[in-house]
């Protein structure tokens, strides 16, 4: 087993004041922009003793009289019951790849990927919503339970920088039936990964879709994955898995690579298409604050 | 199979490294990768079964040690015994004569031989020897016996067309020296068959006749000739004869000439394989160029033009010194190339050129110049006057001299001369019964001398056409070579040209060079006053040049020197006119089908190790070998 590998350096920290900045401008944006859209404040499908009323329905004999719309009945001689909607935190989970696999590209996409965790935690945070964030690779790795409040904020980047891309080949079915098996409540699963999973990912994305979590893809890759500049006689070796591979990569190995890659690109895309779920694709050359605001507007475009 | 060089198999040594080297791994650059998953894919689809991944592996290796062997090998240069048994020896034997020239088929019967020529060489096998030999005016060796197929084929691409006479038996005779007693020898003639003795020939075992050309009619001048007139001292007589070789009856023109003035123009109508000739007299102080051209296409042009040199004659002074003698006055005054002054006593001083006559009147020293003393009164510096000679009957006379042509003197009655006793060396040209010279010519260095000891007053020589043509041939002995009219010459003869010693320049190093009517320039060796130049192979003018010994100085006067001396050349060869082949005659082309393409075992191993490597490098390429 490979050691892990740090993959930010030493003297330049992940999250310095000039990202915190970055994350209270995106927060000020998301309440303008989307609020309520993706994250915080999002009502919940329950109904029940809320305050805001929601609906009507048909008077059942063992309901309770008190919600009984007695001004309707005085006016049309109808027994109705009054529904109101419960509001009720929303709880963001973010499962967070930490493979070896994150760990690789320039700038790593791991750290791309925590910067992106951070800033939805900060947004969530300051619209009082609860955030846990799970790091995996083969299985949970590290744990930040749910937390509330803008003030967490600082605890949850000090948990994300202490991440390192580690452990096992990445395998996201037994990660998720790991978490789903957790006596928590429901919520969004937004999920930051590269999706190398050699079982598939789309049986963790089951999992979570099963136990009635929202999960929401987004999935990091760097550009020389995508298209890389490999030729001649080589030993592949997987930073994941360890494994090494002889190939002869010539200009037709390269397209068909390229082609294979973005069938793979296309799957995850599509995955999310088939079952509703929110998916961003992005390279690592972008930088993350941008990421987070095309993710608002395409939010804000489908509302 | 045997080896040229058995030692070279040495290097089939190589087969080891080669062996070692693909057993040892080389150790590939590692690069990682976030994912193996793709690649892996990739591969998959693709992925051999281990047999024949290992069989590839195998192949590689085979296919290196098998270029080796094959380089190995043609190294060694392996031959078999039977390319040293039937390896023949042939000489191709090209006539580039003056009916080749013809363009009965296109381009022309040349080129048509030397393509021929060029199959043959294409077709010659390992170890077969060849040699070059062009058949036209002098037969000549262009590439001795070897196998070089690109010598051969530079040597026959050099072989020049020439307006010379077919010379296909002495080329055969030189080809049949070259090949000894070779087993497989072979003489190739390619030719058009256009010569005598052709069917002959190629019956013979050890040739083969490729004929080229067809049985084209065609018309030419074969003969062209200009001589003096025996009457007329600037008049000339020109006979010239058409020759009709072909078997139709041909109606063309005849015109005839000089310096671009028509002389004559002639309708001719040819009966088939007739022959037309006729003479034409002209008269002309100037000379200059006489062209005789027919007007008739066909399939050889040469022989359409024929040409003549007529020269300028030059007016001569002549100072006759007598008391009166009219024979020798009305001789000299009817020659109208001469201008006469006659005077009683001998001169002191005569300008340069003039030539002196001198009747009876010696003085005891002769005057410079040339002189002519008729009847000799007295002694002189060269001879002593004996007593007189009665009835002196010429019984030798020396018919190789200029001075007697056209002149006889046995029958002519001479009832007195006198006795000539030479002091010095005298050449006699009309010796008596005693050996007394009537007539003898002397070389001094101031001048030529000629003397005729016959009394004119009693005989009648003077009444003989002897004496005026004997007067004109002394005329032009003295003159020289100027004005001596050059007779054409037809094409392939060697010729003697007498050559004026003194250089213009004074500069005793220049040479004398003949200039081709092409324009080319060819250094010709004098010896004395005389150059043998030739074969003169091609039909115009050929002139000799004086080239500077400085070479910037002969640039500078390339385009204004002026000939010494200029001859005419024409084919005037009816031989070479009839284009026609003997019907009998059969071409044999077995030769040209008897090779292989001629590649040695080598260079069939070379391409092979090439189409190995070719090969190997498209399968690795393809990734079928690895």
């Amino acid at each position: 087993m490979p050691a892990p590998t740090k993959t930010t350096p030493a003297d330049a920290p992940l999250f310095d004041s000039e990202f915190l900045k970055k994350l209270e401008y995106l927060s000020l944006v998301s309440r303008r922009v989307f609020r309520g859209s993706i994250l915080a404040q999002r009502r919940t499908r329950q109904l029940g003793g809320g305050i805001e009323f929601a609906d009507h329905r048909e008077y059942a004999p063992g309901d309770d009289f008190r919600y009984l719309d007695w001004n309707v009945y005085a006016r049309h001689d109808e027994l109705l019951l009054k529904r109101f909607q419960e509001e009720e935190d929303l709880h963001v989970y973010i499962l967070l790849d930490c493979s070896r696999s994150m760990g690789f590209g320039t700038p790593p996409k791991f750290d791309f990927a925590r910067q992106v965790a951070a800033a939805l935690a900060y947004i969530a945070l300051a619209d009082l919503d609860r955030v846990a964030i799970v790091a995996f690779a083969g299985d949970i790795i590290a744990d930040l339970p749910l937390t509330r409040g803008k003030a967490r904020i600082l605890s949850l980047l000090k948990f994300l920088e202490g991440l390192s891309s580690q452990g096992e080949v990445t395998d996201l079915g037994r990660v998720v039936s790991g978490f789903v098996h957790r006596n928590q409540r429901r919520g969004l699963a937004v999920v930051v990964s590269d999706f190398f999973d050699p079982a598939g990912y789309q049986r963790g994305l089951d999992l979570l879709r099963h136990h009635r979590y929202e999960p929401h893809l987004i999935q990091v890759y760097d550009r020389t994955e995508a298209e890389p500049k490999l030729k001649g006689e080589l030993e592949l070796l997987d930073v994941e898995g360890g494994g090494i591979r002889k190939v002869t990569v010539t200009e037709r190995s390269l397209r068909q690579y390229r082609d294979i890659f973005g069938r793979f690109l296309d799957s995850v895309r599509a995955y999310g298409h088939t079952y509703g779920l929110g998916c961003t694709q992005t390279t690592t050359e972008i930088p993350f604050d941008e990421l987070i605001l095309k993710m608002m507007r395409t939010a804000g475009a489908v509302q | 199979m045997n080896l040229t060089h058995p030692f070279a198999l040495a290097w089939a040594a190589l087969a080891i490294p080669i062996v070692i080297f693909y057993i040892l791994k080389i150790r590939l650059r590692r690069v990682p990768v976030s994912t193996i998953l793709f690649w892996e894919q990739i591969f998959e689809e693709k992925r051999p079964r281990s047999l024949w991944q290992r069989l590839r592996h195998l192949i590689s290796l085979l296919v290196q040690i098998a270029f080796l062997l094959l380089l190995v090998l043609a190294l060694a240069e392996p031959f078999f015994r039977w390319e040293l048994r039937q390896a023949r020896r042939l000489v191709l034997v090209v006539d580039n004569s003056a009916s080749m020239n013809a363009t009965d088929v296109a381009p022309s019967r040349l080129a048509k031989a030397k393509a021929e020529g060029k199959t043959i060489i294409d077709g010659l096998r390992f170890l077969d020897e060849v040699a070059i030999v062009s058949a036209g005016s002098e037969p000549r060796v262009y590439c001795g016996l070897t196998g070089h197929q690109r010598t051969l084929r530079t040597a026959l691409e050099s072989i020049q067309a020439t307006d010379g006479p077919t010379r296909v038996k002495d080329a055969v005779a030189l080809a049949r020296r070259l090949l000894a007693d070779h087993k497989n020898r072979k003489v190739v003639i390619l030719s058009d068959g256009a010569f005598d003795d052709a069917a002959t020939l190629a019956k013979d075992k050890d040739v083969e006749l490729v004929s080229v050309g067809s049985r084209a009619g065609n018309v030419g001048i074969t003969r062209l000739q200009v001589r003096r007139s025996l009457l007329d001292p600037i008049g000339y007589q020109i006979l010239a004869e058409v020759t009709n070789s072909s078997d139709q009856e041909v109606q063309c023109r005849l015109e005839a000439t000089l310096e671009q003035e028509i002389i004559d123009v002639v309708p001719l109508k040819l009966a088939p394989n007739g022959k037309w000739s006729q003479t034409f007299e002209k008269t002309s102080t100037e000379g200059g160029k006489l062209v005789v051209k027919l007007d008739h296409q066909d399939a050889l042009t040469t022989d359409n033009q024929a040409t003549a040199l007529l020269p300028h004659r030059e007016i001569k002074r002549v100072e006759l010194v007598t008391d009166g003698n009219l024979f020798v006055e009305k001789v000299l005054e009817a020659n109208p190339l001469v201008q006469l002054n006659t005077s009683k006593d001998v001169p002191k001083a005569t300008p340069l050129g003039t030539i002196t006559v001198l009747h009876r009147k010696v003085p005891e020293r002769l005057p410079n110049g040339p002189v002519l003393v008729i009847e000799p009164a007295g002694s002189s510096d060269l001879w002593d006057l004996g007593e007189a000679l009665q009835n002196p009957i010429v019984t030798k006379q020396d018919k190789d001299s200029p001075l007697m042509a056209n002149v006889r003197l046995d029958n002519v009655l001479m009832p007195e001369a006198r006795k000539i006793m030479p002091k010095g060396t005298v050449k006699p040209l009309a010796v008596s019964v005693e050996g007394d010279p009537l007539l003898c010519s002397f070389e001094r260095p101031e001048g030529k001398v000629l003397v005729l000891s016959v009394n004119l007053d009693k005989g009648d020589l003077p009444l003989q056409t002897a004496f005026p043509i004997l007067v004109a041939n002394a005329l032009g002995w003295f003159a020289g070579t100027k004005g001596e009219l050059l007779e054409a010459r037809p094409t392939g003869t060697v010729a003697e040209l007498e050559v004026p010693a003194q250089s213009p320049s004074g500069n005793e190093k220049d040479t004398i060079a003949l200039r081709s009517p092409d324009g080319a320039d060819q250094p010709v060796a004098v010896n004395g006053d005389k150059a043998t130049v030739g074969p003169l192979d091609r039909c115009g003018v050929w002139s000799l040049v004086r080239q500077p010994a400085a070479q910037a100085s002969k640039a500078k006067l390339k385009d204004n020197e002026k000939p010494v001396l200029e001859v005419a050349c024409n084919l005037a060869n009816a031989r070479e006119s009839d284009l026609r082949a003997p019907q009998e005659l059969k071409s044999r082309t077995s030769i040209a089908q008897a090779g292989f393409g001629g590649w040695p075992i080598w260079f069939v191993l070379i391409v092979l190790a090439w189409v190995l490597v070719t090969g190997e490098w498209v399968c690795y390429q393809r990734r079928w070998i690895s």
